[in-house]
């Protein structure tokens, strides 16, 4: 089965809406309308891996805080989940954004939603640096390890300073790199910038909004009953 | 004498001189030009302002970089100071050290056609240069992948392809060969060389240039932030400068005392990992420098993460008396201390020592300066002086000396000697001259398995020579086959 390419602007657009639609509708209804759509979405664009894991959370947060109901000391830590369940289906949902689509593809879909240059750059640069991140604490713990110096719970705050302050560190060399890298490349161009992978506004992708819409349109519905 | 021809020169500097503003470092008072078709090898020991001459040329300096700047730059007869950057950059195209600097997104399409975008072109243009790319960098194969899935050859195609987009037809490579093998090495100096052929302009900033003997035009070489212009590559080899060698082979250092076996401090027997490594059977021992040799993604970093219990084998043993004590590439992911002298007491506190290895590490101006403060090569004496305090059995290097000038390696060689005096020492290297100075021993990976391990001695210095020649053709009938 072909899977389908979703114009990204389309998951950047829910991807805004969804979370503060939370304000105004009832998150219950909210919360499992945002998880079949999601579900939905994931399984039409072919991630089912991520699908199944982003059920797996899901379920397995709401247990927990159906668990912590029945006792009332855990009552904070039960709220804490309900919170966190909530945002699972838009995680999911920004995860595929960021594996789906290239930098230079978020890059354009931004672009084309009118936003200001310098956000986009900014933006894009984060989602293409949270890989690199993830790598990079990854080494930064493997060479913890080998220094003997262990993350422990028992000093919280040095143990975090160990892992974050070479981090920050690398960010800042990082930044210069990439502002280098951009800006011999032509960033700076005072020209309006086309688009190679600039995709088509398809009939799905409209049809994928107005179901987002309604579905959103009947949480206030339900709110009303 | 040659006559110049005004449109000959596509770059002229006149009394160029910059100043950082945070520091006493820079470039003063140069002069020179480059003329169409030449290889200009750009060289000099660390800190001499090489990379400070590189921005210059593409911009970064003084549009990222704060300081003073005076003289003047010109290329293709237009001034420097009438031109924006992004104007100057459709005429050059830079070549960073790392992927990381080199690359602005993560796939290789994207990165190829990312200029393109920013300077405003056209679908069916953009289309029609990435074809014309392909072709000339041979990289059709390599399209639509992400970059750091890619071999460090494929992705030095992907970042010469990248640079010259605009159809740049001068060239700034900055330290090309520090993340690349011998065989790479030797396979981008056959490249610039037919780049040449085809009319680019290359300049070469780099302190090993054994890759492009026998092409270079000119060799500006720079000492302190002065220029030396040296007309011919003849006129530079037969100076009294002590640089990094244009001839490996023909080296002439001594070799080290054969070491006494008689403490083995780790072993691996049959081991295999995953596809990576089948049957390996090692033996290291105390007072002794092995270096393993092998082209890049044989699996060396993976042998030495084994020894470090970071990844456990498939199959076979794994024996180390201690966990060994692991020096990165990137010191930047060691160092968790406050200050030099803290930094070294998490590993020991024993002030004594201390004072002691920051004396012979020549720290102690810096001995309370936070450790991200210190220059690269300050950074990587830190570590030395921390291994010399963990006491482990076993130390391992990996990559130490890539871009370091021809002093900073004789002088990490003489730092990691004095280690074994009470460890075994694992280095990874690529280095030709760092393994001639260092090595007591030479392990050869090739296909997953050890291909040879012996005793570096005037009699085995021909095995050794016969490796870097066959890691060479490696490479080159790797492309063929391509």
């Amino acid at each position: 089965m072909k899977h389908l390419k979703i114009n990204p602007i389309v998951l950047i657009i829910i991807n805004i809406i969804a979370p503060s639609m939370y304000i105004f509708i009832s998150g219950r209804y909210l919360m499992f309308f945002l998880l079949s759509f999601s579900t939905v979405l994931m399984l039409l664009m072919g991630r089912y891996k991520g699908t199944l894991i982003m059920l797996s959370v899901f379920f397995a947060m709401l247990g927990i805080h159906y668990i912590t109901l029945y006792a009332e000391v855990f009552e904070s830590l039960g709220l804490f989940f309900i919170v966190l369940v909530q945002c699972v289906p838009c995680i999911a949902l920004a995860v595929t954004l960021v594996k789906n689509y290239n930098s230079a593809q978020l890059l354009s879909a931004l672009e084309s939603m009118r936003i200001p240059r310098v956000l986009v750059v900014a933006v894009t640069i984060t989602v293409k640096y949270i890989p690199t991140f993830k790598r990079e604490f990854g080494y930064i713990k493997e060479s913890m390890r080998l220094r003997g110096i262990e993350f422990t719970w028992k000093k919280p705050f040095r143990s975090f300073k160990y892992f974050i302050v070479p981090q920050l560190f690398r960010c800042s060399a990082l930044a210069e790199e990439v502002t280098a890298a951009g800006l011999v490349k032509g960033i700076n161009v005072p020209k309006k910038r086309t688009s190679f992978f600039e995709e088509r506004f398809h009939w799905y992708d409209g049809l994928i909004l107005c179901l987002f819409v309604t579905g959103l349109v009947g949480g206030f519905v339900w709110k009303q009953f | 004498m040659e006559t110049v021809l005004d449109e000959d020169i596509v770059l002229k500097a006149e009394g160029l001189s910059f100043q950082y503003q945070d520091s006493s470092e820079g470039i003063s008072g140069l002069y020179f030009s480059v003329r169409k078709g030449e290889i200009i090898l750009l060289t000099g020991n660390s800190g001499c302002g090489k990379t400070t001459l590189l921005k210059c040329l593409n911009g970064l300096i003084p549009e990222i970089t704060e300081g003073k700047i005076s003289g003047n730059l010109s290329i293709d007869g237009k001034n420097y100071t009438s031109m924006k950057m992004h104007t100057l950059n459709e005429h050059i195209g830079s070549v960073f050290q790392n992927p990381r600097s080199q690359f602005f997104t993560d796939n290789t399409t994207a990165e190829l056609v990312f200029p393109m975008e920013n300077y405003g072109f056209d679908k069916g243009t953009m289309e029609q240069r990435l074809e014309e790319l392909k072709k000339e960098f041979h990289i059709g194969n390599l399209m639509d992948r992400n970059l750091f899935s890619l071999s460090s050859g494929e992705r030095q195609m992907i970042a010469l392809a990248s640079s010259v987009t605009m159809h740049q037809k001068l060239l700034l490579f900055d330290e090309p060969s520090a993340n690349l093998d011998y065989g790479n090495a030797i396979r981008l100096g056959n490249i610039i060389k037919k780049m040449r052929d085809n009319g680019y302009t290359i300049i070469v900033a780099d302190h090993r240039f054994y890759y492009l003997n026998g092409m270079i035009d000119r060799v500006l070489f720079m000492d302190k932030g002065k220029l030396t212009v040296f007309d011919s590559e003849e006129s530079f080899k037969s100076g009294n400068y002590d640089t990094r060698s244009f001839d490996l082979f023909s080296i002439d250092i001594p070799f080290e005392v054969k070491v006494l076996r008689n403490e083995e401090i780790a072993v691996m027997e049959n081991v295999s990992y995953k596809s990576i490594l089948h049957d390996i059977n090692l033996n290291l021992y105390k007072g002794e420098v092995t270096v393993i040799v092998g082209n890049n993604g044989v699996g060396k970093t993976t042998l030495a993460k084994l020894f470090c219990r970071s990844v456990k084998p498939d199959k076979g043993l794994v024996k180390t008396k201690d966990l060994p004590f692991f020096v990165m590439q990137d010191p930047d992911y060691q160092l968790f201390g406050t200050s030099v002298e803290n930094e070294l007491a998490l590993v020991k506190d024993n002030e004594e020592r201390i004072n002691e290895y920051i004396d012979f590490l020549e720290l102690k101006p810096y001995r309370h300066k936070h450790p991200f403060d210190l220059s690269g090569g300050q950074k990587q004496r830190l570590q030395i002086a921390m291994a010399m305090l963990c006491d482990r059995p076993l130390i391992i290097f990996d990559e130490p000396t890539s871009g370091l000038d021809v002093y900073s390696m004789k002088k990490v060689s003489e730092r990691i000697k004095k280690l074994k005096v009470s460890s075994g020492v694992l280095v990874i290297s690529h280095d030709y001259e760092f393994i001639r100075h260092v090595a007591n021993r030479v392990v050869y990976l090739k296909d997953g398995t050890v291909e040879k391990d012996f005793i570096l001695d005037s009699g085995t210095l021909s095995v050794l020579n016969q490796i870097f020649i066959s890691m060479q053709e490696e490479i080159i009938n790797e492309k063929t086959e391509d």
